[in-house]
């Protein structure tokens, strides 16, 4: 949660959301049955972030027309409200529903929220955040944007200009549409995953054009624009005014579920007119629809999968390890992809000796060091060496291992991983730090987390070591914790003692020390600090010391952990004298 | 979780690496080190990407992200100061290629450096909140090489003497420079200022300033203008190809400042070639210069409608005021024209239409027009000419642009109460005397003045017309119904005028020969027949009359002359002399315009019916006159003028003037109490401005007889003054 919030409305101005402000003053009705409206009439957040995260579509309509933000703004749990909109509940005052909610707002704390969110850019997963600045990252595609929002005044910072664009962080699209004259500009990967028709197409006809003019009269070009934006990003924002003309084209590229569902937001468009609380312009109305609503095997990260299923298995053959094809094959008569095994691939990773058939924009989308590398092509070694039997460009990386790459990959076309060994969480650690998908240490803590249930306080030590070293926050935090509240049977454990002597000293300086509790909700701070001092802050708080007595409690921390060392000292000067005897016998 | 014990042994084994090898960093700083020289050295080509950004990264994780970031300061100055060496033995005119071959090349490897170094910049600079890498790279180019001692002037001199070579014809080389300028661009805008701009602004002023200088004394003004402009663009054009564009506004600011503003008077008044010169000369190119330029410059354009207001004055003084130009008033008023047009065409082509020209034009218009308190005058007589014969033969749409022409001059008038007056009284004789050409330019005339002035003004202008009209149904209608009785007498043709449509005139009655009498007794019958309630009275002044005579030779002529001429002639039936006693005590004609009757009967050569003796160009009372059969003429119809005064004789003009002020009194009285009628109280000052606001369209009243209205006003109860302040005036009614 960003500490400020910047909202121009003059209305607004005066209020100030803090952090008490989401929590509410009287003890509120759990409903544990209850669906996600019902949990957020009630503002029973816990159900709803169970809701949530079992995965239920945030923006669908009850029997009443009504979504769950309408009625956490109505009822006026900011909390609720806001845990819906940073799921990606629709607020912006353009559509139906977030008229509804702004209009409904109990109070201006409520409104100011909503206009907060409306201001932020979309809330994206990792995965479509990076492919729609790709796609924005495309000048054409760039300007039209900023002139329909100009035109719309709806504020919508892209985020793109904070990022530093020079020109390496653009990745150039490979095919242009000319509609009625104006360009869009995108990769042929993207739309071929996201649309068999336009699959089909790249294969046969558009083969080897770089520039596609459709002329006929009817095609819109906002509509066009819209739909394959929403390949990129799995959310669609199109004008009320457009809907008609992209559900024809959804027809055509053959995205029946997008289509269906269109077609029937038509009909509730036009019922929508008459239960509008005022009157808006017809051309400012807009519809947005998170790619949520459609079913799991219509959205990007599924569509994205059958490509890299594709890929991996074309990798497979080109190695002819038989084994590998079995293990895949498996899962590919699964999905029940069709004949085609074009897998578009238009690079290759070497790992390990192994090559892996790779999408330049997908790579590149997702990692900068991708990025970087595949525009440094020719001026380093690398660019040198083409390997003769493969035309793609390749590149090699070292310090890795296949499987690991496969699993970055994986990541990198999904956003999930299905399943982590723990026994290579570091390599998947140290592969996410180099390659900066930052994000994905935070899949991989995920996954991991149960697991950390279960083991030995060794090799906690270890995680904590591996975590801190990475900057794995969860995990850090589970680890931290951990020992802070059985503090007395790691100070058993030699291997805890041992890694006392390789942290850094805890500072000494008492006014590093937060002498209150850090406030619930507070920012937390990005850089990690000491380990030590994060670990006596832990202590304190599980030994839930008193206020006043916290510095000498502290005091008595320190000196507990010199001890210790000491201790540690003494073992270690002991097993070397053992190994040295070892030796000498 | 079944092999805790590898697990452990594998962190131990990445943690190795580290720790086991206390020579680790330097190592690994070596190679990147080492990759750094060979990509400042071209050599990149021959190293890894993949395996320098592990190394960074691997340096970066195991916190040594510190030394990497010293070693890349300290590398990067080392390899700069190199650079710097290197450009500071460039000799001469190589320095500045060198330069640009150096930065090149500096921001490619910088490039390079940074993508090595992505890891570095996203974790370890952010947090320990250094600068990052492309950052840094500028910067210290900006303090390694730019701010060298022995580079910062010489990089400033070089761009100078380059500019000032280009501004004397040298041709240099422009991409060069573009390049240049840009890389101060993208050191940040603060270095392209303070080691460029500043610099180049300022010899730009000195420059100029003495260009100007030699300029001034040896060219005239179009040609100094010329030679500004071209400056002028050049220093433009100078820009967009290799500046800053926001450095456009600062130099032409310069230039302009050098070149016009501070001559500007001077160029201005400049002898034999000066503004007023450009103007009499009409000299449009380097007027439209003039104007183009001085617009850039604060109160350019200001001098130049200054100047050009007070000469449109002077000569515009000089033309009302001129004696001799009086006496043709169509003249005077051509010349008005002629005037008005020579600075519309000025205005419109070289001063682009500027609004605020043309407010000065016809403000200074405005001025010397009433200067001359005849000009209301003088314009209708203009126009009385123009419609009696001026537009035979002339298209309808020329009629129409000399119509509004004169519309315009109409609008300068102040007096406009004063021109109507002489209109209609122009007009009337026009109708009377049947000379309008053409009814339609009348007309359309008219629809003017009522779209300038309103329905008022117009009003009874149309009512001559309808007047016009009626009497001619009149008369249809008398010749139908009477016609029969007249026999052979003399024809009569009888406009019924309605009394205030038409200039009152006092009525003269002439004692009318017995033949008329007897036919204008019948139509008085008719016409009060017919109408009822009416009353006629015979404007014998204003009429005309055909007559047939035979002289001595038995010659027939038709002789087309005034009712007085008539009257005078017809008294001739009788005998063959008669003296100006006996004509005046026959006939009752009054003086004056018996006397210009007897005139043109007698004087005027070629139609000289009458003989006068003594034979002189006056007539005096003590003359006789005689019927002169020697009369010829090689028409058939003579037309027999009376000499009639074009222009008013100085009493006539006292007279029109007297009634103008008369019909002025009502007026103003009007307007005085609707104002007062509206606000009820007010002090006098506002009664004034108020009063002179709502007539101003018609004419400016004389303070002086607003107060008398007022005070007449208040003699008749209208108004009353406040008791406690006497400048306070009350409504009464």
């Amino acid at each position: 949660m960003p500490s400020t919030w910047t909202v121009d409305d003059t209305d607004l101005d005066g209020i100030d959301l803090e952090s008490s402000d989401f929590s509410a003053c009287l003890p509120l009705k759990k409903v544990p049955n209850g669906d996600l409206f019902a949990a957020s009439r009630a503002g029973d957040v816990d159900r709803l972030r169970y809701l949530l995260e079992s995965g239920v579509n945030v923006n669908a309509r009850d029997q009443w027309d009504s979504v769950a933000l309408y009625y956490a703004c109505l009822a006026g749990h900011l909390d609720a409200a806001r845990m819906l909109l940073e799921n990606g509940a629709i607020c912006s005052e353009h559509t139906f529903d977030g008229d509804r909610c702004h209009y409904a707002a109990l109070n201006l704390k409520v409104r100011k929220l909503l206009k907060a969110f409306e201001a932020r850019p979309p809330p994206l997963g990792p995965l479509q955040a990076a492919l729609r600045q790709t796609f924005l990252g495309c000048v054409a595609n760039r300007a039209y944007l900023e002139q329909a929002q100009g035109a719309l005044k709806v504020s919508f910072p892209v985020g793109l200009a904070s990022s530093g664009v020079s020109d390496t962080s653009l990745f150039p699209p490979d095919v242009v549409f000319a509609v009625q004259g104006s360009p869009i500009e995108a990769h042929r990967v993207i739309l071929s995953a996201r649309s068999p028709f336009f699959k089909r197409k790249f294969e046969t006809e558009w083969k080897d054009r770089g520039k596609i003019r459709f002329s006929k009269e009817k095609l819109s070009y906002p509509a066009l624009y819209s739909l394959i934006h929403f390949f990129y990003s799995d959310r669609l924002e199109v004008a009320v005014d457009d809907m008609e003309g992209l559900a024809r084209i959804c027809k055509v590229c053959k995205c029946e579920s997008l289509q269906r569902i269109i077609e029937k937001e038509m009909i509730h468009q036009k019922y929508a007119e008459h239960k509008a609380l005022r009157d808006v312009d017809n051309s400012q109305k807009r519809y947005i629809l998170q790619g949520l609503s459609l079913p799991k095997e219509d959205r990007l990260p599924d569509a994205l999968n059958r490509l890299l299923q594709i890929s991996l298995i074309k990798s497979a053959i080109c190695h002819n390890l038989d084994n590998y094809v079995d293990r895949l094959s498996s899962c590919f008569s699964t999905m029940q992809i069709s004949q085609s095994m074009d897998d578009l691939a238009d690079m290759c990773v070497r790992v390990d000796k192994k090559n892996f058939r790779c999408h330049q924009v997908i790579l590149a989308s997702r990692s900068d060091y991708f990025k970087a590398r595949l525009y440094r092509m020719k001026d380093f070694h690398e660019g040198k060496n083409d390997l003769p039997n493969d035309t793609l460009p390749c590149l090699e990386e070292h310090d890795l291992s296949a499987d690991v790459f496969e699993k970055m990959v994986e990541y990198m076309y999904t956003d999930g991983l299905k399943d982590v060994d723990p026994d290579q969480a570091d390599e998947i650690f140290d592969a996410a730090s180099r390659y900066l998908l930052f994000p994905m240490k935070r899949v991989v803590a995920d996954v991991l987390l149960p697991q950390l249930e279960v083991v030995s306080p060794a090799e906690l030590c270890n995680w904590l070591i591996l975590s801190d070293m990475y900057g794995v926050f969860k995990i850090r935090e589970y680890c931290l914790d951990s020992i802070a509240c059985n503090f007395e049977t790691f100070a058993d454990t030699p291997e805890f003692r041992a890694m006392l002597l390789t942290l850094p000293p805890p500072s000494g300086d008492s006014s590093l020390r937060t002498t209150a509790p850090s406030a619930p909700g507070a920012v937390v701070n990005a850089d990690q600090g000491n380990l030590l001092d994060d670990l006596r802050e832990k202590w304190l708080e599980a030994e839930a010391a008193e206020l006043d007595k916290r510095d000498e409690s502290a005091l008595l921390f320190d000196k507990r952990l010199e001890m210790l060392m000491l201790v540690a000292e003494q073992e270690k000067s002991d097993n070397l004298a053992v190994v040295n005897q070892d030796c000498t016998t | 979780m079944s092999a805790p014990k590898k697990k452990t042994i594998q962190i131990e084994a990445f943690r190795h690496r580290v720790v086991a090898d206390p020579k680790y960093a330097e190592k690994t700083w070596n190679i990147l080190e080492h990759a750094i020289h060979e990509i400042y050295n071209h050599n990149a080509s021959g190293l890894s990407f993949e395996e320098l950004y592990r190394n960074a990264y691997n340096m970066v994780l195991h916190k040594f992200g510190e030394k990497l970031y010293s070693g890349l300061v300290a590398t990067m100055t080392f390899h700069l100061k190199e650079i710097c060496s290197s450009i500071e033995a460039a000799q001469g005119g190589l320095f500045l290629e060198e330069l640009n071959r150096k930065w090149a090349d500096h921001n490619k490897a910088l490039q390079m450096i940074r993508d090595i170094l992505m890891y570095m910049d996203r974790t370890f600079i952010p947090s320990a909140h250094k600068t990052p890498v492309h950052e840094l790279g500028l910067n210290l180019w900006r303090d390694v090489v730019i701010h060298s001692s022995k580079i910062q002037t010489r990089l400033l001199d070089t761009l100078l003497e380059l500019i000032q070579g280009e501004r004397s014809g040298e041709v240099i080389n422009r991409g060069l420079m573009r390049n240049i300028t840009k890389m101060l661009m993208d050191l940040g805008s603060s270095v392209y200022q303070d080691d460029f701009e500043k610099q180049f602004l300022e010899s730009s002023a000195d420059f100029y300033r003495l260009e100007s200088q030699e300029f001034i004394e040896s060219c005239d003004c179009g040609e100094y203008l010329k030679k500004a402009e071209r400056r002028l663009n050049e220093e433009i054009e100078r820009v967009s190809h290799y500046l800053d564009a926001k450095s456009e506004a600062k130099i032409t600011n310069v230039v302009e400042k050098e070149l016009i503003e501070s001559h500007m008077q001077r160029l201005v008044h400049m002898e034999n070639s000066g503004l007023v010169n450009m103007i009499v000369g009409d000299k449009y190119e380097d007027l439209g210069r003039m104007y183009s330029l001085f617009r850039r410059v604060a109160s350019g354009l200001v001098l130049i409608r200054d100047v050009m207001t007070s000469y449109i004055r002077e000569t515009g003084k000089q033309l009302v005021t001129d004696l001799e130009r009086l006496k043709d008033p169509v003249d005077f008023v051509q010349r008005l024209l002629d005037i008005k047009d020579k600075y519309d065409k000025i205005i419109g082509s070289a001063f682009s239409n500027d609004k605020t020209f043309q407010n000065a034009l016809n403000s200074s218009f405005e001025y010397f027009i009433n200067l001359n308190s005849r000009s209301p005058e003088y314009i209708s007589l203009f126009v009385d000419d123009k419609l009696r014969k001026g537009l035979k033969g002339v298209s309808e749409e020329d009629v129409e642009i000399i119509l509004d022409k004169v519309m315009m001059l109409f609008r300068y008038l102040q007096e406009k109460d004063v021109f109507e007056k002489y209109y209609k009284q122009h007009l009337a004789k026009r109708l009377l005397s049947g000379k309008t050409v053409s009814d339609d330019a009348e007309r359309s005339l008219i629809v003017k003045l009522k779209t300038e002035c309103g329905y008022q003004f117009t009003s009874k202008l149309e009512g001559m017309f309808t007047d016009m009209k009626t009497s001619e149904d009149t008369m249809q209608g008398f010749y139908a119904n009477v016609g029969a009785d007249l026999g052979d007498g003399p024809t009569l043709s009888v406009q019924v005028l309605t009394t205030g449509s038409w200039p009152t005139q006092p009525i003269n009655t002439c004692n009318l020969p017995t033949e008329i009498l007897s036919i204008c007794e019948k139509f008085r019958n008719y016409y009060l027949g017919t109408h009822t309630g009416r009353r006629l009275t015979w404007q014998t002044n204003m009429g005309t009359a055909d007559l047939k005579a035979t002289f001595g030779k038995g010659q027939k002529h038709e002789l087309n002359v005034s009712t007085y001429q008539m009257c005078v002639l017809m008294l001739f039936n009788n005998t063959d002399r008669l003296t100006y006693r006996e004509i005046e005590q026959a006939a009752e004609i009054p003086a004056s315009d018996l006397k210009r009757c007897l005139q043109s009967l007698a004087c005027v050569k070629g139609k000289n019916v009458l003989r006068k003796e003594p034979m002189s160009k006056d007539i005096a009372d003590s003359d006789a006159f005689f019927f002169n059969d020697k009369f010829t003429s090689k028409f058939f119809k003579v037309k027999i003028g009376t000499v009639v005064a074009q222009r008013e004789s100085e009493p006539e003009n006292q007279e029109t003037r007297q009634r103008v002020e008369e019909d002025r009194k009502p007026q103003i009285e009007a307007a005085i109490v609707r104002i007062m009628k509206a606000r009820r109280v007010l002090d006098h000052n506002n009664i004034v401005t108020e009063v002179t606001k709502q007539l101003q369209s018609r004419f400016l009243p004389n303070p002086v007889v607003i107060k008398k209205r007022i005070e007449s006003l208040i003699e008749r109860e209208f108004l009353e003054r406040d008791k406690g302040d006497r400048k306070l005036y009350r409504y009464l009614a």
